[in-house]
């Protein structure tokens, strides 16, 4: 059985060099044609990405897109259908010991122990990880640290408000030093504050220590900071770049006016203007332009119509997925 | 091994947390011992004089105490042990299945812990005994603390197992009455099985709680000094298939119970990330 096993494995490797041949850049996290389907519903189409050491990769997409059955699936609690998912090297269904020592998670639902202290929380998991009994103590310190919580110690969890919880989670997460941080809707049923707050943290941290990280999210905003996004919807991913470049791909900036005279305005900028595009709803000129930047300045100099108002509007991941689906985000 | 360490002490920092719990599952033993003990012993006592004479230096309640005290490890293990189906509507459980411990350490530490904390309340019993008119001495006292705590183990192991297979915690009070009181019932905790028919024999025989209880009896109750009519009249002579049972026998029935169902439990941590 051993030797059979290590000749299947052996196999397995050289087929992987020759593959890798041909792949260009080896991630720290590699999917490919992931599915999985529960009973006959498809929760995960065909995924194909590949996550690069000190990456922040996001991952965008309303409810029920698929995000939490992939994130965890890359993190060995949920078995893929089919389809080849490797983390740090290790494939997740037949090393998945080997990929959890590699991994720290913030699941999407609170799993922290309640009636135990932010301390006692923190010590079992470097029991659970087998952190060096004589680094425990300096680690829990450190990772308190990053996340302001060293006043709360020795406070039991349930006295915690949610932002704080969310906070302790993270610095768990870290605390057996992960390659990878998954992180699965870590700010979801926070206030404004509170999310903006975490994320503070989040960057704090990768300032800090170049931690990969992954990241699931429907807020736009918070997609915005992944170094790329993919977008999902239905199970597919529909787009993986960086932000910018996703933003770029709808053609520039939008800007929206009025003027005293809209029709004289259009026929104004159409001749003597560089616009991708322009139009009027609502009695608002909405212009398109490759770079509001330096279109602007200019623009209000020359243009004779007299404005009444003037707004720039950089696009959002929002109009990206709008593009991409035909619908808002948030339906 | 660390991992079952961490298992094992959080049950048992969340055990002397909860000072509530640790005084409310008293009260089921106590009511036990005074209906039983109090209640019934008087007749007992007679029924016994009646069968064998006057002179015979029988207490029943010092027959039905070892009963009560495995009631007591019975209850508090498959209790704590059902704790797990509570981990795992309150996401804890998640944390510890991410985690490269192994799923049959999961397993042991959990299993270790309700015992612990089942141990514990049993040997609490104790306490009781100068109010009951009953007394140990020393050395039974230091042979039963093992054997207790190794009876605590294979109900734990009951209990994990059980849990595996519920899904929510609404069906904790099934279990107490479909499992745990006829398990009391029919081990000879309470009164003595004799003549009974063949379906209850077999139900008997196949309890891990009667192993326990007669294991605690024959170092608690100065066995050798009861008459052979009150051995057998107490239910002191069990049989298994046919085979006297013996003290080593009790305790191999109740290793392999444990592994078996620590086993089982394994397996079914393993299923949890399918
Ligand atoms: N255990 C399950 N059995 C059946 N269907 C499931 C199961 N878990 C998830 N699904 C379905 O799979 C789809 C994807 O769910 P998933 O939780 O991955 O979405 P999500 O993108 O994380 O959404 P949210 O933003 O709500 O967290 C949903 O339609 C969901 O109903
Ligand atoms: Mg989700």
């Amino acid at each position: 059985m051993v030797r059979a096993n290590t000749y299947v494995d052996r196999m397995g490797l050289y087929i992987k060099i020759v593959l890798g041949l041909k792949r260009s850049e080896p991630g720290l996290i590699d999917v490919q044609n992931l599915k999985k389907s529960y009973k006959s519903f498809q929760a995960v189409n065909n995924s194909n990405f590949h996550v690069k050491e000190g990456e922040i990769f996001g991952f965008l997409g309303p409810n029920g897109a698929g995000k939490s059955t992939t994130i965890n699936i890359l993190s060995t609690m949920l078995k893929p259908t089919s389809g080849e998912v490797t983390i740090n090297g290790y494939d997740v269904t037949k090393h998945r010991n080997r990929v959890r020592e590699s991994i720290g998670i913030i699941f999407q639902e609170n799993t922290l122990d309640e009636k135990l202290t932010a301390k006692e929380n923190l010590m079992l998991h470097c029991k659970f990880y087998g952190v060096p009994r004589l680094k425990r103590k300096a680690r829990i310190n450190e990772v308190l640290e990053i996340v302001d919580l060293k006043d709360s110690v020795n406070s039991l969890v349930e006295k915690f408000s949610g932002g704080m919880q969310r906070r302790l989670e993270i610095a768990r997460g870290l605390l057996h030093y992960p390659k990878v941080l998954f992180l699965d809707e870590p700010s979801v049923g926070l206030d404004p504050q509170t999310r903006a707050h975490i994320w503070e943290y989040i960057l704090r941290l990768k300032e800090k220590e170049n931690i990969t990280m992954f990241l699931t999210t429907h807020y736009l905003d918070e997609a915005e900071i992944s170094d790329r996004v993919a977008i999902m919807d239905h199970g597919d991913i529909i787009a993986i770049d960086k932000p910018k470049k996703l933003k770029q791909q709808l053609g520039g900036d939008i800007i929206e006016m009025t003027t005293t005279d809209n029709e004289a305005a259009i026929q104004e900028i159409k001749a003597n203007f560089d616009v991708v595009d322009v139009s009027l709803k609502d009695d608002v000129i909405y212009c398109k332009v490759e770079n509001s930047d330096a279109f602007v300045s200019n623009f209000i100099k020359t243009l004779q119509t007299p404005l009444t108002g003037l707004d720039i509007r950089k696009p959002t991941l929002n109009d990206v997925f709008l593009s991409f689906t035909g619908r808002e985000i948030r339906d | 091994m660390e991992g079952i360490i961490a298992i094992w002490q959080r049950d048992i920092i969340k055990f002397f947390r909860d000072r509530a719990r640790m005084i409310g599952s008293f009260s089921m033993p106590i009511l036990f011992l005074v209906v039983f003990g109090v209640g019934m012993g008087g007749s007992m006592e007679s029924l016994v004089a009646a069968g064998v004479g006057p002179e015979e230096d029988f207490n029943y309640v010092e027959f039905i105490f070892p009963g009560i005290v495995s009631m007591t490890l019975l209850m508090t293990s498959v209790f704590s042990s059902l704790s797990v189906i509570q981990d795992r509507d309150f996401g804890y459980m998640r944390e510890i299945l991410v985690s490269p411990v192994s799923r049959v350490n999961i397993a042991i530490g959990k299993m270790l812990g309700s015992a612990s904390v089942a141990f514990i309340q049993g040997v609490m019993m104790f306490v009781l005994m100068p109010f009951l008119g009953i007394t140990i001495d020393f050395v039974s006292f230091l042979q039963v603390l093992p054997v207790m705590f190794m009876i605590a183990c294979a109900f734990s192991s009951l209990g994990l197992f059980v849990a595996s297979l519920l899904n929510s915690m609404q069906g904790f009070q099934l279990v107490v009455n479909i499992l745990v009181m006829p398990m009391v019932f029919l081990s000879g905790a309470l009164f003595p099985l004799n003549n009974m028919p063949g379906w209850v024999d077999f139900l008997v025989t196949l309890n891990p709680v009667t192993y326990g209880v007669d294991l605690m009896k024959h170092i608690m109750i100065d066995v050798e000094n009861l008459s052979a009519m009150v051995q057998e009249e107490m239910g002191l002579n069990l049989t298994f298939f046919g085979q006297p049972v013996t003290m080593m026998g009790e305790i191999i029935f109740l290793l392999g119970f444990t592994t078996l169902l620590i086993l089982l439990a394994t397996l079914s941590f393993r299923r949890a990330n399918d």
